[in-house]
């Protein structure tokens, strides 16, 4: 049993404050003010306790990741299940779901429960597999969605690529209602993107780059909130990146659309104008917006508009990284660092509360993914991140357990990071150093 | 005087490393025009041309001026198997580091490519082009060529004509023109002149005509005719009839304006033969004037110090 004593804790279900919390038997055995030695050694009922000061740390529900490129089966050089699920637990991940643009893409059965068991396998963070809506991801024929819900999907998207035939999304949110899960969509006009390598203004402009224009994502927004109104299907958006479907979505949810949407962490933190040509780790779809769109963004976190933070963890292998800005591939890797950044940049100037904090990064992709976690409350199951506010580390191609470097942040100290993290009330990340199964699988 | 290891565009030069340029291309525009035109400044040194896109009059001018200096040029045939084969920029780079060479001369359709060379070569790097970016040799020759017919550009009207948007030529003359002092102003039809174009400091017009009075430059761009497919305007006979340059069209500068493309011309399109053979039209001056240039880039990356032509 463990016995965290006098630790700052953010329950994004409950009420935030210095707190007693035990954990035994994979569980929030007891979440209180004030625990006296007595009460816990009843508690523990002979079992040995492990405590600890949580003076100056906090304590999160694990973090839930809504949107992770694992890669595998098929593009294994770039990232692979066991070293995606290693990245998240390093970044105070506990749960994290896996989209399904893999070789072949998991648009059957078999793969999502591959996919389940290669998580298991690597024993880390708890691994979810999204199903891809269209068979093959071509975009025609709908998956067998209540076969992958029952080999345990937790939504279908054909992320990467856009539904471009709106009647196929509208028959993807009509049969998804069967299962009960998201279909989650990439909106981008691909005829408004085309060729594009980064967000078109006056940025792109100067540098000589084909810009992707806002109204790429935001008339496909656009398109999809209108599907999900008049189907009364569950949609989630992912990686919103402007203004206009901030502003849309904000609509929808008022005039009470089952929607739900992400924002990832870059685009929050960068701009276009910090693109230059050579640093292609800041080249990702959709692109790095204008600082309007980055304020509309944090507005739209805050107001409740967007509901949660993803990483859109996208790994590639470092020479297809190494290439002319317009040449090199689409995508940023995050887990390892995400929490980090948001937390220097975004919590520790106050703009956003622990509090909010743990509501978009661990209740909302819960609640909305139907995953356990997202809570403190006695009972759940103890994912659990103990969080130092002083740690720092320097991120380099070495450090990272992920197989992929092309972050924003190579070279560069960041601070704050998870310094114990348990899954299942299992430590998984101890002293920043990753704790594998005995056996290599955890049965959970 | 700084000199740098490469050249790869003009936003990131001084207006006194461009005139510096500018000034030792003077000399070298001399000893082409002798009968004898060959150098021993660079006896033993070879640059390399590594052309992606087919370009023959750069590369030949490129090689001329090579040649001039009494260097070899050897060109490094870009097999579009290599290509194919995935053989990457930086596959290539490394080849070229393991090769010794002293000066690579690039050519590239991604915009930054020639940069990306520099940045993996201890050799130098002279950007030929690279994709929307910049075409640093061919607006440092325009510049020469308008500095020969007008002296000192400050104040001098500008007008740059066509398709802006995609042109590497219009970015790095109006990074030089600007400079120097010159005003710039762009002009095309919408699709090719978009509004974040304003990033680059200069007046924007859809109205070419508007804007003649008082030009004493109008440089018209080629234009691709795949633009034309790709929807970005209607058809070559609309866009000619608004932006295409003509003898009755230049009357409105009231002035002997100066007419210059950087070639290979589409003629009838965006530039009229009798303009562009007649005498204010520059693109002969503009080819020899190009030799000179790409002489003065090539000597000064290549360590020359020392009075050239004495
Ligand atoms: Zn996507």
């Amino acid at each position: 049993m463990w016995w965290l004593k006098n630790i700052y804790a953010v329950d994004p279900s409950g009420s935030c404050g210095k707190r007693d919390i035990l954990i035994r038997e994979g569980k929030i055995e007891a979440n209180a003010e004030r625990l006296s030695p007595e009460e816990v050694a009843e508690r523990a009922g002979g079992e040995p306790v492990e405590s600890l000061n949580g003076e100056g740390k906090y304590l999160f529900p694990g973090f839930i990741d809504a949107h992770t490129h694992l890669r595998e089966p098929g593009q294994e050089a770039k990232e692979d299940i066991a070293s995606g699920a290693a990245a998240a637990v390093k970044g105070g991940f506990t749960s994290i779901i896996a989209m399904a643009n893999t070789e072949p893409p998991v648009d059957s059965r078999g793969l999502v429960e591959f996919v389940r068991t290669q998580g298991a396998r690597a024993g880390l963070a708890r691994v979810y597999p999204l199903g891809t809506v269209t068979k093959g991801m071509r975009g025609r024929e709908l998956v067998e969605m209540l076969d992958l819900k029952e080999g345990g999907a937790v939504g279908f998207s054909d992320d990467g690529h856009n539904l471009q035939n709106s009647e196929v999304m509208r028959l993807a949110l009509e049969y998804a209602k069967l299962t009960g899960l998201p279909i989650v969509s990439h909106s981008e006009d691909e005829n408004l993107a085309c060729g594009g390598a980064m967000h078109r203004g006056k940025a792109a402009a100067r540098l000589g780059l084909k810009g992707i224009p806002s109204s790429a994502e935001s008339i496909m927004v656009a398109r999809d909130l209108m599907l999900a109104a008049e189907t009364g299907g569950k949609i989630h958006l992912a990686h919103i990146s402007c203004r206009e479907s901030v502003r849309l979505i904000r609509e929808a949810k008022e005039r009470g659309l089952d929607v739900s949407a992400e924002v990832n962490p870059h685009h929050l933190l960068f701009t276009d104008r910090d693109v230059d040509l050579f640093n292609t780790s800041l080249k990702v779809n959709p692109p790095l917006r204008s600082e309007e769109d980055q304020e509309a963004l944090l507005t739209g976190l805050l107001d409740g508009t967007l509901d949660m933070l993803a990483t859109d963890h996208a790994p590639h292998v470092w020479e297809e990284k190494a290439r002319p800005f317009a040449e090199a591939p689409f995508g940023i890797i995050g887990l390892e660092t995400a929490l980090a950044a948001v937390w220097q940049r975004l919590v520790v100037p106050g703009k956003l509360s622990p509090k909010r904090l743990a509501e978009v990064w661990s209740l909302a992709p819960a609640r909305r993914f139907g995953l356990p976690g997202g809570t403190l409350r006695p009972g759940s199951p103890a994912d659990l991140v103990l969080f130092d506010p002083e740690w720092r580390e320097r991120i380099t191609s070495d450090s990272l357990a992920s197989k992929a470097q092309n972050t924003p942040f190579l070279g560069q100290e960041l601070q704050g990071f998870p310094t114990l993290v348990w899954v299942g009330g299992e430590p998984v990340l101890r002293g920043r150093q990753l704790c594998p199964a005995g056996d290599g699988v955890r049965h959970r | 005087m700084r000199m740098f290891k490469d050249l790869l565009g003009l936003e990131g030069l001084s207006p006194d490393e461009i005139r510096h340029i500018l000034q030792t291309a003077k000399p070298m525009k001399e000893v082409l025009l002798r009968p004898v035109k060959k150098l021993p400044t660079l006896r033993g040194k070879a640059v390399y041309t590594l052309f992606y896109e087919a370009s023959t009059r750069t590369k030949t001018s490129f090689e001329m001026a090579a040649k001039v200096l009494g260097a070899d040029a050897v060109n490094i045939g870009v097999s579009q198997s290599s290509v194919n084969k995935g053989e990457s920029l930086l596959d290539t780079a490394k080849t070229l580091q393991a090769m010794q060479t002293d000066l690579i001369i690039i050519r590239h359709a991604a915009s930054g490519a020639a940069g990306f060379l520099a940045r993996h070569l201890e050799a130098g790097v002279i950007n030929a082009g690279d994709g929307q970016h910049e075409h640093p040799t061919q607006a440092l020759l325009d510049l020469f060529t308008m500095q020969e017919k007008l002296g000192d550009l400050r104040g001098k009207k500008v007008i740059i004509v066509g398709d802006v948007l995609h042109s590497r030529v219009a970015r790095s003359n109006v990074w030089g023109l600007t400079k120097l002092g010159a005003e710039v102003v762009l002009a095309g039809p919408p699709t090719l002149l978009p509004p974040e174009l304003s990033v680059l400091g200069v007046k924007l017009s859809y109205d070419l005509d508007r804007e003649l009075p008082g030009a004493d430059v109008v440089m018209a761009l080629r234009l691709q005719l795949e633009r034309q497919q790709a929807g970005l305007f209607p058809s070559l006979r609309e866009y000619s009839r608004s932006y295409g340059l003509d003898r009755a069209r230049l009357r409105a500068t009231g002035k002997e304006t100066l007419i210059l493309h950087p070639g290979p011309m589409n003629r009838g399109v965006e530039i009229a033969s009798d303009l562009a053979d007649g005498p204010q039209g520059m693109v002969e001056e503009q080819v020899t004037n190009g030799v000179a240039v790409r002489m003065a880039v090539i000597y000064l990356l290549m360590g020359g110090t020392t009075n050239v032509v004495a």
